[in-house]
């Protein structure tokens, strides 16, 4: 027994040596995670702002004036000039200059007076649906507001009251983090000892293909762990993302995925003969997994008859994990579920490429 | 000057021989797009629909069960449960089960008969922020109506009525903004990595030494190497666009000559990307990942395809401007959705002009330096 826990030991030790004299290797396990988190905890934001509108006020009187005031005191939109005309409006919508026209009626302000329904359209450039329909919304709130009528729904936002964007992605990174770093740098780590013919020289040595497994992966795993923490730590206290779990739940679940995605390089591995194939492969599996897994946009958005596949994904169960986790602070028993999908893909994703990786060496 | 054509003539017919013999460029040219193009046009979407929406009635009067029943009638919510209190309809949005709750209070009915403002709660599960704005807006907009229509006074004449409307798009749908976006992403990815692959492969053979003796010109074995893969971005391009237009329905709106302008423009600077990189590297191992990381996570992230660029910091919008993808994405979109031409689309060309003048110059220039 001891004997093989050395043998383990020294196939990992190996590893970090060989992964540490690659410079571009380190690089890319310690960069990568602070640019992504950068990129999403800071610069992209789905929240929408400054859309600029273009006013058309044919009524010209004082109550067109106050509510295209008021409509563009929000900063959600912003005055990109006036026209008198509404053909000329809609020039500038076509040529993006504009994203959106407020146009005031002849007769605006004379029914706003005598207590009949003064009606305001609004145009939007529908390219961005998102954006278009919260710039509608927008002006729609207020329009409910005038008369002084009150918000007939009193409505609260749990979890993520002020809708950050940062909030939502973080547990998404998180897992696309870990999926590249995991799967592709130890499918390329593989791959190259394959390329090197150095593969050959440890299959000769007495250590069982299992433990060498083991102890390749291992070095990966605890880098992993070590991003995730990365991730946690930005996140919450660079970010703001709430750590509303338990460590305990976090890393089990982490651990869980992790088996997954090394899972999956490692068969990648055993597949392609060049670092490049293993690179690729790798690319090729994150693409579609990340984008279909519902970081970027949900789940429940995709058609009935892709949303099995996805369950497939261990990216959708442990970025739903996480986020119910950190944000709606669920806990055991309302994580089971995700728990039980990553520990039956894990098992099986690590017996195909345990079987594969031992077929290889026989 | 017809001697040049020839020679580079000559080295295109070299190369198409090359992507005939080798299948797995052509699949990668041409069928990976389209796939990529099923796949994302399917699963990338931020249409809200069949939002869970669980419903607390502690009035459990005919009123609100009018009120729930309307709200479930349509595509957009579906039925998340019903709670006898807000405790259970929280713990079932904890646990993820619905995204939604509305909470009738207790008089419920007789205030909506009385005509007094009626006590109606609702809860927003916030941590998928995209979804849960959209889905706040459609949920406050969809009870206000129901209310409206349950209650006695049902046409109670509001001081001011908005009426919203979608230019180029009025149903909403995302696949008509989100297609663009996809095109330009597996293009960009296909390009670079295309001229990136088979450049650096000649590097590594050494059959661009045999290239060097040979008396053809620098310049000429840059445009005579770029030719058949701008042909066969061209056509990948084409089938994109067709697809998009098919299946998803993407309307083409634009001028067709404006469409093929912005796509040779872009992909010239790709494949001079993708040339240049492979000219640094000189390895199809790092070409390959350079090439990668320097084409799929601008257009992916920074191009405007998921996230507005409008919504970026200040910083980063700058360096937008450095990207030829965010310009493709914005050009395509004229294009399609908004019936655009040359004469809107001008600045977008220019600037992927400029962008592909410049990294073709540098590949050019690092090609005279390489040489040894």
């Amino acid at each position: 027994m001891i004997r093989y826990w050395f043998m383990g030991v020294a196939v990992a030790r190996k590893e970090v040596q060989q992964t540490r004299r690659d410079r571009r290797m380190m690089a890319l396990l310690l960069v990568a995670p602070l640019l992504q988190l950068a990129l999403f905890g800071y610069a992209l934001r789905f929240e929408v702002q400054d859309v600029p509108t273009r006013v058309v006020d044919l009524d010209g009187s004082v109550d067109s004036r106050r509510v295209s005031q008021q409509v563009l005191a929000d900063t959600t939109l912003r005055e990109a000039g006036r026209s008198y005309a509404l053909g000329e409006a809609l020039e500038a919508l076509a040529q993006g200059d504009v994203e959106a026209v407020l146009l005031f009626l002849p007769g605006f302000g004379r029914d706003l007076l005598r207590g009949r329904t003064a009606h305001l359209q609004v145009i939007v450039d529908g390219s961005d649906p998102n954006r278009a329909n919260l710039a509608a919304y927008t002006v729609a709130a207020h329009g409910a507001q005038e008369g002084g009528g009150a918000r007939p729904i009193r409505s609260r936002v749990l979890f993520n009251p002020g809708l950050v964007t940062a909030h939502y992605m973080v547990p998404g990174v998180c897992a696309m983090l870990l999926l590249l770093i995991t799967t592709i740098v130890s499918a390329m780590g593989l791959a190259r000892e394959r390329e090197r013919g150095t593969l050959e020289q440890i299959m000769v040595t007495p250590v069982p293909p299992l433990l060498l497994m083991c102890g390749k992966i291992a070095p990966f795993a605890v880098v992993g762990l070590f991003d995730f923490a990365l991730a946690m730590v930005v996140g919450h206290w660079g970010v703001g993302v709430p750590l509303r779990a338990s460590w305990l739940l976090l890393v089990l679940a982490t651990l869980l995925y992790l088996i997954c995605t090394l899972s999956v390089g490692l068969w990648i591995s055993t597949v392609s003969r060049t670092q490049q194939q293993a690179f690729m492969g790798g690319i090729l599996f994150m693409m579609p997994a990340a984008l279909l897994s519902g970081i970027m946009t949900p789940v429940r958005s995709m058609p009935p008859w892709l949303e099995p596949f996805t369950r497939l994904n261990p990216l959708r169960h442990y970025a739903e994990l996480l986020r119910a986790a950190l944000l709606r602070g669920a806990s055991w028993s309302d994580l089971q579920p995700s728990l039980l999908w990553l520990a039956g893909l894990g098992a099986v994703m690590c017996l195909f490429a345990s079987l594969r990786f031992r077929a290889q060496k026989g | 000057m017809r001697l040049a054509w020839v020679r580079i003539a000559a080295l295109a017919d070299k190369e198409l021989r090359h992507i005939m013999r080798d299948v797995r460029v052509l699949y990668l040219a041409l069928a990976m797009p389209l796939v990529m193009l099923l796949i994302f046009g399917f699963g990338v979407s931020f249409d809200v629909e069949h939002v869970p929406l669980a419903v607390v009635d502690l009035d459990d009067s005919q009123a609100s069960r009018g009120v729930r029943r309307r709200l479930l009638s349509g595509e957009r919510f579906d039925d998340g449960g019903s709670f006898g209190d807000v405790d259970g309809a929280l713990a079932a949005v904890v646990r993820g089960e619905a995204m939604l709750v509305v909470a009738f209070e207790r008089g419920f009915a007789r205030d909506l008969a009385r005509g007094r403002e009626p006590g109606v709660q609702l809860l927003i599960d916030g941590s998928d922020n995209s979804t849960a704005t959209q889905a706040r807006l459609w949920a406050e907009q969809s009870l206000v109506a129901a209310i409206k229509a349950v209650g006695r006074d049902g046409n109670v004449a509001l001081p001011l009525e908005v009426r919203p409307f979608l230019q180029f798009n009025p149903s909403g749908r995302s696949a008509v903004f989100l297609v663009p976006g996809i095109a330009a992403y597996v293009l960009s990815l296909v390009a670079v990595l295309l001229t990136a692959l088979t450049v650096a492969r000649e590097w590594e053979e050494g059959s661009m030494l045999q290239l060097f003796v040979t008396p053809v010109r620098h310049v000429e074995i840059v445009v005579g190497k770029l030719l058949p893969y701008l042909g066969l971005g061209l056509l990948a391009v084409l089938l994109v666009v067709a697809a998009g237009g098919l299946i998803f329905q993407v309307p083409f709106r634009g001028s067709p000559l404006a469409l093929s302008m912005l796509a040779l423009l872009f992909l010239v600077g790709m494949l001079g990307q993708g040339l240049l990189v492979s000219v640094l590297t000189k390895n199809q191992m790092v070409a390959t990942q350079v090439a990668t990381m320097s084409s799929m996570l601008p257009s992916l992230l920074l191009s405007g395809f998921v996230f507005p660029i409008e919504s970026m910091p200040r910083v980063v919008q700058f360096v937008t401007y450095a990207l030829p993808a965010r310009y493709f994405v914005s050009g395509l979109r004229g294009v399609l959705l908004r019936g655009n031409g040359f004469a809107e689309l001008w600045a977008e060309m220019l600037c992927l002009l400029a962008f592909g003048t410049l990294v073709l110059a540098l590949a050019v220039l690092r090609f005279h330096r390489s040489r040894p």
